[in-house]
């Protein structure tokens, strides 16, 4: 690809990108699960199960709400990777993608362009999470660089969900299928150890996350915003998160090529 | 000229029952989330909190005991909420102005779904409940506990309906479906959800005494939690929670009954 090219693709990522943002902002019905949901389990969580901190094995803690918030924005970041899917859907059901496919760019950067959105989306809520639970009392230790790599690693998880959704879309092209999936994110929210430390889950849900990708990521991001390297390594939580969104992007690519060649 | 007899209510609200049940026999997976979500939360939060019953005050060992009644009441709430979301389409679609002229009194138009509702929801609690104890949970209530798990699944089913009816008439567009669906995620959360209130720290304890879930939550734990004997003590405070709510949301359906077409 030349110069040229890569600069006319990019503008379709981002052109793209800000389309997928500005129908999530446009529809409210849409904010309400990716922001609103994800905060009321935060606030419910929170008080409902602090007395968590009573158990001996509990690792000490200066805020169970800052401990907790890391499965929020893992949440967030399901949430949002799932909404990429069900736009996508929506998309090919009512026609707008066939009209993508007739235009002149890169089919890739059709579905780069709605990862980008998914990656923009990530980081709002990410923001919006953590200064919510600010507000209520959490402290992040870990500082602003901490703040920072916690916002990255969960926009990368994004993207990975985002493309395993994307995925299911081009593959089916049924917006319903993708808004019956929601349940199933949970399983993998739930086989990680999203707002419990590892080492008190039930056995069995302990050894599914042994080989549960987000369950790096939850606790590097726990790691670093409580600025506790022992209940998270971030450069693991790097590598899953990557390798996640690596593989799904690659999955959703593929499927874009089965769906043209079919088609 | 003689006026028409007005057709009996009861086979009218029969017609709507069986229209409404048709949604489950028609529409292909109609009922799987509003079952697999409960099941899903059901063995997530009992792996993920199994461990708080080790505190003191919390009246079983078996975490997934404590927890099974949440999760069918979730089932249960979700099914009937689906019933605001189905009249929404109705709306939109305009066949429910066609029913609004009909000859029958306009509650009648609410009981057929209400009741579809009741009827669907006791698919998802009872799956719920069969996973619960497939995968461990105990049920020391015996047929007593279960008769008040279910009483409190339908009763909490119906005040879902018409929270979901009052949300439809209120906003006549289906987008209002997350509302509805997170009306009862939240009146199930601020409760004594995760732990007894003796647990509760913070904001949510005193939530938690007042909202009259609670209340039908203790109703249902007489199934499956050892520390809840079948009782008229733990029985009539949910009762009473039940009715209260249903004559609340009623009222507000009612009323917004009462606009549509003015």
């Amino acid at each position: 690809m030349t110069a040229d090219g890569a600069v006319r693709e990019g503008r379709v990522v981002v052109a793209l990108g800000r389309r997928a943002l500005s129908v999530q902002f446009r529809r409210a019905q849409l904010l309400m699960p990716t922001f609103v949901l994800p905060l009321m389990l935060l606030a419910v969580i929170a008080s409902g199960t602090s007395a968590a901190q009573d158990l001996r094995e509990f690792p000490d803690v200066g805020s169970y709400l800052a401990f907790i918030v890391p499965g929020t924005i893992i949440q967030g970041a399901l949430l949002a990777g799932l909404t990429t899917g069900t736009a996508f859907a929506a998309d090919i059901e009512f026609g707008f993608f066939d009209r993508l496919l007739a235009a002149p760019v890169h089919r890739t950067s059709l579905v780069i362009g709605r990862l980008a959105g998914t990656l923009g989306l990530s980081v709002l809520q990410s923001g919006f999470f953590l200064v919510v639970a600010f507000a209520f009392g959490a402290r992040y230790p870990g500082g602003v660089s901490a703040i920072v790599v916690a916002v990255v690693l969960a926009a990368i998880t994004a993207l990975g969900i985002g493309g395993i959704a994307s995925a299911i879309a081009l593959r089916t092209g049924s917006l319903s299928l993708l808004q019956s999936i929601f349940p199933f994110v949970f399983v993998l929210l739930f086989t990680a150890p999203a707002f419990f430390p590892r080492e008190l889950l039930a056995p069995a849900l302990r050894d599914a996350a042994a080989y549960n990708p987000l369950t790096f990521v939850v606790e590097a991001v726990r790691g670093q915003l409580t600025g506790d390297g022992r209940l998270g390594d971030p450069w693991a939580g790097l590598a899953a998160a990557v390798g996640l969104a690596v593989v799904t992007t690659a999955l959703a690519t593929f499927a874009l090529k089965e769906r043209l060649r079919t088609a | 000229m003689s006026t028409p007899a007005a057709p009996p209510s009861l086979p009218v609200a029969l017609a709507l029952w069986r229209r409404s049940l048709n949604e489950v026999l028609r529409v292909r997976g109609a009922l799987l989330p509003a079952t697999i979500a409960p099941v899903v939360f059901l063995l997530g939060m009992s792996g993920q909190f199994g461990r708080l019953t080790g505190l003191d005050g919390f009246p079983t060992d078996s975490y997934l005991s404590w927890i099974v009644p949440l999760s069918c009441l979730q089932g249960a709430g979700f099914a009937g909420a689906a019933t605001g979301s189905n009249l929404a389409r109705d709306i939109e679609q305009g066949w429910f102005d066609r029913l609004l002229v009909a000859p029958v009194p306009r509650p009648l138009l609410l009981v057929g779904p209400i009741l579809g509702g009741i009827t669907r929801s006791l698919v998802p609690a009872t799956v719920v409940l069969l996973v619960g104890l497939a995968v461990g949970a105990e049920l020391p209530g015996g047929i007593l506990g279960l008769i008040a798990l279910y009483v409190a699944c339908v009763g909490f089913c119906a005040i879902a309906g018409l929270w979901g009816v009052f949300m439809a008439l209120t906003f006549r567009t289906q987008q209002a479906g997350p509302l509805m669906q997170q009306g009862v995620f939240l009146a199930v959360f601020l409760s004594t959800a995760y732990t007894p209130e003796v647990l509760l720290r913070g904001w949510l304890a005193g939530v938690a005494h007042l909202n009259p879930v609670t209340y039908v939550l203790e109703l249902a734990r007489q199934a499956t939690v050892s520390g809840l004997e079948p009782s008229v003590g733990h029985t009539l405070p949910g009762l009473l929670a039940l009715v209260g709510m249903f004559a609340a949301l009623g009222g507000l359906a009612l009323v917004g009954l009462r606009r549509m077409g003015r």
